[in-house]
């Protein structure tokens, strides 16, 4: 079999939000989706508290129902908090909804908002939903996601309005007149930074040629936190490949930083440039593509992997857990 | 014997000093051969100290390997040359100086030197072993620790190899650990420089052509040097096209292949696919961390790419006669 040229894939993703004011009105309008979908044939997928799962399952009895991974990052053992990355998460649902739609024709997914992600500000959740519209537009997947009518931050109501397509109201799916493309929603509102950490134990300024260094003392580095072999050598290859992003289109000079703790490793890379392609890599790259791949492999390997943009150029921030 | 004995393309050459002993290949070396080599990078060293040593262990001689923190790269190469090292080291023929004996004789006067040299001669010979060959890492002995210059202990094994028939020594002056006023000194006072051309060395990636349409490629490819690679491969396909008679398969080993980067893999996989129907790309003894990153860049689908693991280092054990 030839590879055969890439053809553009068109937007099968059904994006649509809905907005609650209990746990009671939420349930009300999402057990009949999760009925309809089933009635369909589809699969259906959920992202929900506890509680909500519960009730949903209660509610349609035997069928069978997919329980997406939690989103709620464990506690850094660098940075002391839990931190959560959009675009981590909206990596994460696209790697599961792609499998899951390899083998079910189509896929409803009921996602829940969870103020423990909502951060500084809320804009965790304006990040994954414009993420998400990168990550799995060209699945079969309709997502409806429910936020709160009257959040904590109005951020999280801001970014729902604009990042769906479709609007669930009486029951119904129409379109959204506020909604706008993921890279009008992140020029507005770009990726946020993370919690700053102290000073790294390691800060090694690279070029193009240097780039064995810094495979070098991402190697030392998993050895310190005692990574098994084979994720150890993915992880250089993940550093690798972010690294070698930052001064093949950022600047001729970047810039790595680590952290290696007993219990995890984070590696920064930061350049002067200014990156294109706001969220690299969410994309799953076609074959056929020569570029590219290597942001998306590297989100793949790493268990966070959150790329910002501010004054000083573009940055990139990686953990990993053995 | 595997790819250490393939070494149809090293030549050995007049030294600097004119001497009259022109031999063969490094595998080729005489009785009472006493040579010097010039790495000029660390994968050329340890191609040259393979070899060297893999001709002697295949002659049934005694082998020594005078270390200084360099012999588990030597071994790597050898398990990579899928020669056995396991049963020659159990035997006692293969022999692992260690670093403090290496770095002792070069606190040692020069007749106590030549006592010892004489000694490990005259057990080889006590043993039955059909010769006797050495080399290892001395550039310990550059600094002079002793005051005595690295080219008065070079005489005194000169002298030994010259008076004991069924000795061997290479001495290896590579350019990462030698100035090049120490290496022009001690080229001066060897008979024989060995020399092994590649087609490529930048001191990262070595590419060595071992036939029409064949060559092997030791040590990492990156953003640095991966436009090689392209070159080589197109270079090989025109030439196996036009040459009558040549074999449909373009073979690399990649045995000693450590690192290779996501794009690099991409468009190894994409060259494949543009070869003509009638032609193969065939990756040998690929690393399973190789390995990986090319089943994550979609080699699985490409048709005319076949990729060959690098078998357990076991393997290879068992083909070692006892």
């Amino acid at each position: 079999m030839k590879v055969t040229p890439r053809t553009p894939a068109g937007l099968a993703l059904r994006h649509a939000v809905a907005f609650h004011d209990t746990t009671d009105d939420l349930l009300a309008q999402a057990v009949p989706l999760v009925r309809e979908a089933l009635d369909r044939g589809e699969r259906v997928a959920l992202t929900v508290p506890g509680v909500v799962e519960q009730a949903i399952r209660g509610a349609v009895g035997s069928a069978e129902l997919v329980s997406l991974a939690p989103a709620v990052p464990p506690v850094s053992s660098v940075s002391g908090a839990a931190e959560g990355s959009g675009q981590t998460t909206a990596a994460l649902r696209g790697r599961e909804l792609r499998m899951l739609c390899r083998d079910e024709p189509a896929v409803t997914v009921v996602a829940v908002h969870d103020e423990r992600l909502d951060g500084a500000d809320g804009s965790y959740w304006t990040e994954l939903d414009a993420a998400l519209n990168v990550a799995v537009a060209d699945l079969d997947v309709t997502m409806v996601c429910f936020y709160p009518s009257y959040p904590l931050h109005l951020e999280v109501l801001e970014g729902a309005r604009a990042n769906h397509a479709l609007l669930l109201a009486g029951g119904e799916l129409r379109e959204n007149p506020a909604h706008r493309c993921p890279v009008e929603v992140l020029r507005s509102r770009p990726a946020q930074s993370p919690v700053v950490l102290g000073p790294p134990d390691l800060r090694l300024t690279y070029n193009s040629w240097q780039l064995h260094d810094v495979r070098g003392a991402v190697e030392t580095a998993v050895g310190l936190v005692g990574f098994e072999r084979a994720r150890g050598e993915d992880l250089v290859l993940a550093v690798n490949e972010v690294a070698t992003n930052a001064v093949e289109h950022g600047t001729a000079d970047a810039e790595l930083c680590l952290w290696a703790s007993p219990t995890e490793l984070v590696c920064e890379v930061h350049d002067g440039g200014t990156l294109g392609e706001r969220l690299p890599g969410l994309k799953a790259p076609h074959p056929k593509d020569p570029r590219g791949r290597g942001v998306w492999i590297a989100r793949q390997l790493c268990d966070l992997l959150h790329v910002w943009r501010d004054a000083s150029g573009t940055h990139v921030r990686m953990h990993a857990r053995p | 014997m595997g790819s250490a004995l393939q070494c149809s393309h090293e030549h050995l050459s007049r030294s600097a000093n004119g001497g009259d002993a022109l031999v063969g290949a490094t595998d080729e070396l005489t009785s009472a051969d006493h040579a010097c080599a010039v790495p000029v990078s660390d994968e050329q060293l340890w191609e040259l100290t393979a070899a060297f040593l893999a001709a002697g262990l295949a002659r049934g001689e005694k082998v020594y390997y005078f270390d200084d923190g360099t012999s588990d790269a030597v071994l790597g190469r050898l398990v990579d040359d899928r020669v056995p090292v396991a049963g020659p080291l159990r035997r006692g023929q293969l022999e692992i100086v260690t670093s403090d004996v290496t770095r002792g004789a070069f606190h040692a006067p020069l007749p106590a030197v030549q006592e010892l040299l004489n000694s490990y001669i005259d057990l080889s010979e006590r043993d039955g072993w059909a010769g006797f060959r050495m080399t290892g890492q001395m550039s310990y002995g550059a600094a002079r620790p002793a005051g005595i210059p690295l080219s008065s202990y070079d005489a005194v094994l000169d002298e030994v190899v010259r008076k004991r028939d069924s000795a061997r020594a290479l001495c290896l002056y590579d350019r990462t650990r030698y100035t090049d006023e120490q290496i022009e000194e001690m080229r001066a006072v060897h008979r024989a420089e060995v020399t092994a051309p590649a087609a490529y060395d930048d001191g990262l990636l070595r590419i060595t052509r071992t036939g029409l349409g064949r060559a092997r490629l030791a040590g990492e490819i990156d953003h640095s040097n991966r436009p090689m690679i392209t070159t080589l491969l197109l270079g090989d396909l025109d030439k196996v096209l036009r040459a009558p008679n040549a074999p449909n398969d373009i073979v690399l080993n990649l045995a000693s292949l450590r690192f290779l980067d996501v794009t690099t893999a991409v468009s190894m996989v994409q060259v494949a696919e543009g070869f003509p129907d009638t032609h193969r790309l065939v990756l040998t003894g690929v690393r399973p961390r190789v390995q990986r990153v090319f089943d994550r860049c979609g080699a699985a689908f490409a048709r005319q790419l076949a990729i060959e693991e690098l078998p357990e280092p076991g393997v290879a054990e068992e083909e070692d006669p006892e």
